[in-house]
Parts: structure tokens; C-alpha cells; sequence
């Protein structure tokens, strides 16, 4: 039932950015556009490519996170549907979970985009490991959508909005990011061990995905 | 707020009577033999790191009293918190960078206590930017407590994966396990400035508390005077 609500709840959010909002393409462009700019900022040879990309990956995918999680709620602001969303007669976990999904949902289809658009672009022949740096990427994706969807939640109606979630988000992904650059290091063959990293990632996608959902119901309740 | 009136005062002369004693004691100190005289800067170094920490979690534990409870007391004290908070971490900073230079021979090294630091005073700031952005009072007061907590969660998660990443601070000097690491001579002045740091951090509190209470105050005579010219031009 909770899953359900949930699920239709994403479904829209998904199908409607295809129809009409775009995050998605947007969010694709945004990174694209922060790669010429790494290009234009470091212009890695071969063996300084392998070196950078894993935190070229991580900076890319958090700034370009920040570009969907400023329009998760943007629907329901817009015609003051989020009241109606809150009244529905589903706990107030299920429309976290469904927010949720629905930025999971494209977040992970923009890296899955990304990935082997970086491994063109910056020339690094990583074809072998694409599929196990998606699956970090993806594992420590759970966690920090979960967070920003909350904290993009927080944010409703504040002043200067996507500043202040930034603000707020980037040192709290610290940790996260140093674990996954650190794990996709570890996968190029450029880093140390990759299951203690791995580790530090599943501990932040726990206690995210534990805490959030209630979170959200403290944070909207009248 | 009353008690909290005539309690102010007397946290303040305690912690002006504690700081003149412990920089008597400091004066006294001996040097250490391979630090020098710089060795002097932990007096303020250490107490302030331990306050910046302390206000924290007075801000968590306010902040948790007002989502179960809706006591808006709860709100001014978790809103109050957060500047002193910041301070300390400001001046623990600071002085730590201080130190850093003849001792490490660098102003900053990203070490793991150094990195959350700093962390911690973007999240002190971010606290403070959340709050003055959102203009519904009940709305910010709920976002900046549930923030607090998110906050509270993360920060051991940073300390843990920063040390794991990289460590150049030497050990804790207070309470790092086991016996103190550093001489009695040197101990009971930093004791002595430890209890005169939390007497200011609780002083400071106070007195952001009740300015916060009074601002608050004046804000809503100023709504009422407001919707009454509105209801009478």
C-alpha cells in the first residue's frame, strides 16, 4: 500500500519531467557543461585523466544533483498542490519515498549517461569497470538522494533557495564523497582497498534511509 | 526567561573570576621544551574545541525537545545555541592555525579534525543562513530543528571518514582515552579554562537566548500593531 502510493507518486514525477519539465535533459547538459569546463581547467594528459576522474565523477554527479533536487518540489509549489499531496490519505512516508524514487529514478539515469561519456572525453580506457564504478556511483546515489530530498523539503519557501541547499548539502556529503572517490579510485587501480570505502558508503546509505522518511513527517506536520 | 535574567549575571562574574585565574596559571605555566611558548595557545585552543562541540549538542538536544514537545522556549534556546556555537568553532580555527604554523610549519593541513572543523562551521552558518531565510516562524523553526539533528547525525559520519582518510593531529590532550597525556603543571590551567570556557558558553547563550526572546517579542507586537492598522486605517 505504502509502496504503491509511493510508486505512483515517482511515476508521476518521472513521467511528467519527460513530458514537460526536462530535469533531466537539463541536468545531462549541466554536466556535460561542468566537463568541458574540467577539461578547460586541468587539461589532463592520459595518465593525469585516470588520476582525476574518479573525483571528476563524484564533484560532476554532486553539482549536477543539485540541479534536479532544486525542482523536486517544484510541481507542487507551483499550483500549491503540495497541501493536496500531504492530505492524501497515505502516510507521510509514502510521499517521501515516492520524491524519493522520482529523483533516484533520474539521477540515476543521468549517470548512467555520464559515465561513459567521461570515459570518452577525458580519453581513459575503463570500459572493463564501467559497470562496477555505475554500481558505486548508484550505491552512494540511494543515500545522498535521500538526503537531498530531504533537505530540498527543508528548503521549501526559504529565500535564495538552491544557495542555502547547497549550502547545506555539499559538507554534509563530505563524507560520502570522500568514500566514493576513494572506492572508484580503487576500481581504476589508481587507489588502495575498496571494501572499507564501500563500507563508509553503505553506513551513510543507512543512516540516511533510516532517518529521512521520519525526518519528512517532522518537518511537514502542521 | 526571569530566572534565566538573574542567572545571566552570575555566569558572568564566575567566568570573568575563572578566566582571570586560569590566565594567572597560564602566565605560571611552564613552557614545554619543545613547543616553547606557543604551547600557551591550547589553553584557549582545546577549551574552545570542546565548546564548539558542547554547543552543538545543546542545540541537538533543544532542538529534539521542540519537535516532541512544539515548546517554543525549546526553539529560541536551539536558535540561540547555533552563534555561540559558531563562534567557538571560529576561534578554535583560528588558534588552531596559529599553532599550526611554527608547529607544523603550515597554517592548515587537511587533517581529520582540522577538515571537520571546518565542516561544522559551514554547518553553523548554514543553520544560521536557514533560519533568517524562511519567513513562516513555525515553518523555519521545524526545518532549522530537523537541519540540527541531519547536522547531529552527520558530523560523527565526517569525523570517522576524514580520520580513516587522513590523520597528522597529534592525540586528543583531554579525555582521549586512558590518562591525559600531558603534565600536571600544564593540566590544572587547562582544567581551569576548560570549566571558565563552558561558564562563557553558557553566559554568551544566555544572553543570545534572552536577545532572541526579546526580538521575537517585538516582532509579534509589531505584527499585532500591524493588522490593527489594517482593521482601523
Amino acid at each position: 500500500m505504502i509502496l504503491h502510493a509511493a510508486y505512483r507518486i515517482a511515476w508521476k514525477d518521472v513521467v511528467g519531467d519527460f513530458r514537460r519539465r526536462s530535469t533531466l535533459s537539463s541536468m545531462l547538459f549541466f554536466a556535460i557543461a561542468a566537463l568541458v569546463v574540467f577539461q578547460a581547467a586541468f587539461e589532463p594528459d592520459r595518465k593525469e585523466a585516470v588520476k582525476l576522474l574518479p573525483g571528476l565523477i563524484w564533484v560532476t554527479v554532486l553539482f549536477t544533483s543539485l540541479v534536479g533536487l532544486g525542482r523536486v518540489f517544484q510541481a507542487e509549489e507551483e499550483d500549491g498542490a503540495f497541501e493536496g499531496l500531504l492530505l492524501a490519505p497515505i502516510p507521510r512516508e509514502a510521499v517521501f519515498l515516492g520524491k524519493w524514487w522520482g529523483n533516484l529514478s533520474l539521477t540515476a539515469l543521468v549517470e548512467l549517461m555520464l559515465l561513459p561519456v567521461m570515459l570518452v572525453l577525458f580519453n581513459v580506457d575503463a570500459w572493463a569497470v564501467l559497470p562496477a564504478m555505475f554500481g558505486v556511483l548508484l550505491l552512494g546515489t540511494l543515500g545522498f538522494t535521500a538526503l537531498g530530498v530531504l533537505l530540498a523539503a527543508l528548503t521549501q519557501g526559504a529565500r535564495g533557495r538552491e544557495t542555502l541547499l547547497a549550502l547545506l548539502l555539499l559538507p554534509l556529503a563530505v563524507p560520502l564523497l570522500i568514500a566514493g572517490v576513494q572506492a572508484t579510485a580503487a576500481l581504476l587501480g589508481t587507489g588502495g582497498e575498496i571494501a572499507p570505502w564501500v563500507r563508509l558508503i553503505l553506513i551513510f546509505d543507512v543512516v540516511y534511509l533510516s532517518l529521512a522518511p521520519w525526518a519528512f513527517g517532522w518537518l511537514v506536520e502542521e | 526567561m526571569k530566572r534565566l535574567a538573574k542567572l545571566q549575571p552570575l555566569l558572568g562574574w564566575a567566568t570573568l573570576l575563572l578566566l582571570v585565574a586560569g590566565g594567572w596559571l597560564i602566565a605560571n605555566a611552564p613552557m614545554d621544551f619543545q613547543q616553547g611558548n606557543s604551547v600557551r595557545i591550547i589553553y584557549l585552543h582545546v577549551p574552545s574545541a570542546k565548546m564548539s562541540l558542547l554547543m552543538y549538542l545543546a542545540a541537538t538536544a533543544c532542538s529534539v525537545m521542540y519537535l516532541w514537545k512544539k515548546n517554543e522556549s525549546m526553539d529560541i534556546l536551539a536558535e540561540a545555541a547555533v552563534p555561540v556555537g559558531a563562534l567557538f568553532t571560529a576561534v578554535t580555527l583560528a588558534s588552531g592555525s596559529i599553532w599550526g604554523k611554527p608547529m607544523w610549519g603550515t597554517w592548515w593541513a587537511w587533517d581529520a579534525r582540522l577538515t571537520s572543523m571546518l565542516v561544522l562551521l559551514i554547518l553553523y552558518v548554514g543553520l544560521m543562513a536557514l533560519r533568517s531565510a524562511i519567513d513562516n516562524p513555525v515553518k523555519s523553526a521545524q526545518a532549522t530543528a530537523v537541519m540540527v539533528l541531519i547536522g547531529a547525525v552527520d558530523l560523527p559520519i565526517i569525523h570517522f571518514s576524514v580520520q580513516w582518510w587522513r590523520t597528522l593531529h597529534q592525540p586528543a590532550s583531554l579525555g582521549g582515552g586512558g590518562t591525559p597525556r600531558i603534565e600536571g603543571a600544564l593540566l590544572t590551567p587547562l582544567l581551569v579554562m576548560a570549566v571558565a570556557f563552558i561558564g562563557l558558553g553558557g553566559y554568551l547563550w544566555a544572553l543570545r537566548t534572552r536577545t532572541v526572546a526579546a526580538q521575537r517579542q517585538l516582532d509579534a507586537l509589531e505584527h499585532a500593531e500591524e493588522d490593527h492598522d489594517d482593521a482601523h486605517p
